[in-house]
């Protein structure tokens, strides 16, 4: 037990401390908590909230019942149920990309540009042959490829998140390596390298804090990459329809031209919560690379 | 200059590109043709709805000939051959949505249209969201940076569709100035002022969407951050102390720390465009190759699609080669190996 309490005494102090210090962190870690809990909510609603139908169609938002509290659609649903389960399938597909993708492409990118030589060259030739086809064009052959397969699943959200990270880990890999690459040739990563010390030390030593803040700028951008991707694909009715997500969401919003009707708690839903999830992990990255690099405050 | 190093480096970037291009290539084709849609099925499926063919032995012939006039007979590995020997020349054979039309004269009627319209808002979007970011951090206190880092906070989780919608329901919607459909057909090149008012009247509002997201979010939010970056290094802090001039600071210190990973992604955004801006092209109707290539998976039109993914793989790996062997002289630190 006492191992991993001094595991955990450092995550939880500097975390504790983020709150009290950084108004950025907190201003994010706020709104994070507000999605998350929507996300939350979501577990609790009726069953009836995800047949259409169910509710009177075009209600402006009112304070008579929850169901009711952001109005209904045209297509007779609650837009506050359908909104806290977009927010929950949108988080999950951007988390699973962002930690699948991101974290291979960090891996990559410092072993490529530390290693050099064979190593490099393979793994870069790599990176290059994915990176050069356009993503979304490959998107939407993969998706209609696959849909009738994901659809079958129970769940099929979580999949859409592995499906953005066959090729999204590319970027950061690049993006990591030309880092690498000027970092290298700098004195303490040579000393470090002269010293005999292994490539994990010096990953995890020399080149982690240099790329910290690169890395958390680099999960917030695959989060969105994950859900823009899925809305943008949702937008041309190629994600699963019948799941809510905040791209299906504004499917819907266009394919019942909501925009022109008038139904602005409709369309502001989605796209308000969009600029939320951005907003707050941005934020937060901005508060941990100011902590992290004291200089920044 | 020109060492025996530099050669050898030269030759295997070239090698490599053409791996590169040759891999990619393989890895669509395979793709496009794990497509569960069938092009000629879909046009035999039409004939036989509009009741053009009847005769069930003129039926098999038909489907014969249009199996090899689209170079879908043989062996799969015969035709992945066949195809490799076509991407030579770039010429895939006629289009199937369109049917006579080779899929070649389809897509480079549409090319003008798209690289206009990307290169030029790509390349502005670029210089004003790095100069902006760039301010905006070394002034970081100020009122103004603050509410343009909010505003950048705001504009970048908008997607492009939902700017271009909401453009499209204030400017010709609220204010009808600009087209509700953009242009159609090819460019002429006879009368250059009616070229100019024409691109201009159908690619304002295309243009502006992809600006003002892309500027304000991206460039300028990755700039900004950057810059931050690179301020608070000991050789800044060190010039600082010294008392140099802050334009100097900016131009010898920041600027070009800055300016280099930027560099790379404009390199290859650039490369990117002939892909085309495909749900800004579908949203404003505009006739790029956006346009095309959505139409063209929708309906299993192989050629088209290869033609434009293969211009589009050319197109970025080209500019990673140009990058990779321009990035040394950029960059004094990283040397060829």
């Amino acid at each position: 037990m006492i191992p991993k309490i001094t595991i955990f005494k450092p995550i939880v102090s500097s975390f504790s401390m983020l709150m009290k210090m950084n108004i950025k962190f907190r201003t994010g870690f706020i709104i994070l908590s507000i999605l998350v809990a929507l996300a939350c909510i979501s577990f609790l609603a009726p069953p009836s909230s995800t047949y259409w139908y169910s509710y009177p169609r075009n209600m402006p938002p009112s304070f008579e019942n929850i169901d009711v509290l952001l109005g209904t659609t045209a297509n007779g649903r609650s837009v506050f149920w359908a909104f806290t389960h977009a927010i929950k399938n949108s988080l999950i597909i951007g988390i699973i990309t962002a930690l699948v993708s991101s974290h291979i492409g960090l891996m990559l990118g410092i072993i490529a540009g530390l290693k050099g030589g064979a190593i490099d060259k393979v793994l870069m030739f790599i990176t290059d042959s994915i990176i050069v086809i356009p993503p979304f064009i490959i998107y939407m052959i993969v998706i209609m490829t696959l849909k009738q397969y994901i659809s079958a699943l129970g769940n099929p959200i979580p999949f859409i998140g592995l499906i953005f990270s066959i090729t999204g880990w590319c970027w950061p890999a690049r993006q990591v390596r030309a880092i690498m690459l000027s970092l290298r040739e700098r004195e303490f990563v040579l000393i470090s390298i002269l010293s005999g010390n292994s490539i994990t030390h010096i990953m995890i030593k020399e080149a982690m804090p240099h790329l910290l803040a690169w890395h958390l700028t680099n999960l917030t951008n695959a989060i969105l990459y994950g859900i823009s991707m899925e809305a943008g694909l949702a937008v041309l009715g190629l994600s699963i329809l019948d799941k809510d997500t905040l791209g299906t969401m504004i499917y819907w919003v266009l394919y019942y031209s909501a925009l022109f009707r008038g139904l602005w708690w409709w369309y502001i839903t989605p796209i308000l919560g969009a600029i939320m999830v951005f907003a707050a992990f941005f934020l937060i990255s901005q508060g941990i690379s100011e902590y992290i690099n004291p200089r920044l405050r | 200059m020109v060492s025996k190093a530099l050669l050898r480096f030269i030759a295997i970037r070239t090698l490599t590109l053409i791996l590169t291009i040759f891999v990619a290539f393989s890895f669509t084709f395979i793709l496009l043709r794990a497509m569960p849609v069938s092009a000629v099925e879909n046009i035999i499926g039409s004939f036989l709805v509009t009741g053009g063919v009847t005769d069930p032995q003129a039926l098999i012939e038909l489907r014969k000939t249009l199996y090899e006039v689209f170079g879908l007979t043989g062996s799969p590995i015969q035709q992945y051959i066949n195809y490799l020997k076509r991407f030579l020349t770039m010429d895939f054979g006629p289009s199937i949505m369109s049917f006579p039309t080779p899929a070649r004269e389809l897509v480079f009627s549409r090319l003008p249209w798209t690289i206009s319209l990307l290169a030029f808002s790509t390349l502005l979007s670029w210089i004003l969201g790095n100069v902006l970011g760039v301010l905006a951090s070394m002034y970081r206190r100020k009122k103004i940076s603050k509410i343009l880092v909010s505003l950048s906070l705001t504009l970048y989780p908008i997607p492009y569709y939902i700017m271009a919608l909401l453009l499209i329901f204030i400017f010709c919607y609220l204010v009808p100035i600009f087209p509700l459909v953009g242009g159609f057909g090819e460019i002429s090149f006879t009368d250059i002022g009616s070229i100019i008012r024409d691109w201009l009247y159908k690619s304002t509002l295309p243009a502006l969407s992809i600006i003002l997201i892309s500027m304000f979010g991206w460039w300028f939010l990755s700039s900004y951050a950057l810059t931050l970056n690179v301020q608070t290094e000991d050789y800044v802090q060190y010039a600082t102390l010294r008392g140099l001039p802050e334009p100097h600071i900016l131009k010898n210190y920041l600027l070009k720390n800055v300016l280099l990973p930027q560099i790379t992604t404009l390199g290859l955004s650039l490369g990117g465009i002939f892909g085309g801006a495909l749900l800004t092209e579908i949203i404003f109707a505009y006739p790029g190759v956006g346009m095309i290539v959505y139409r063209a998976v929708m309906t299993g039109d192989y050629p088209t699609a290869l033609t434009v993914l293969s211009l589009s793989i050319i197109g970025v790996a080209v500019a990673t080669y140009i990058l990779d062997l321009v990035y040394p002289f950029i960059d004094p630190r990283v040397k060829y190996r």
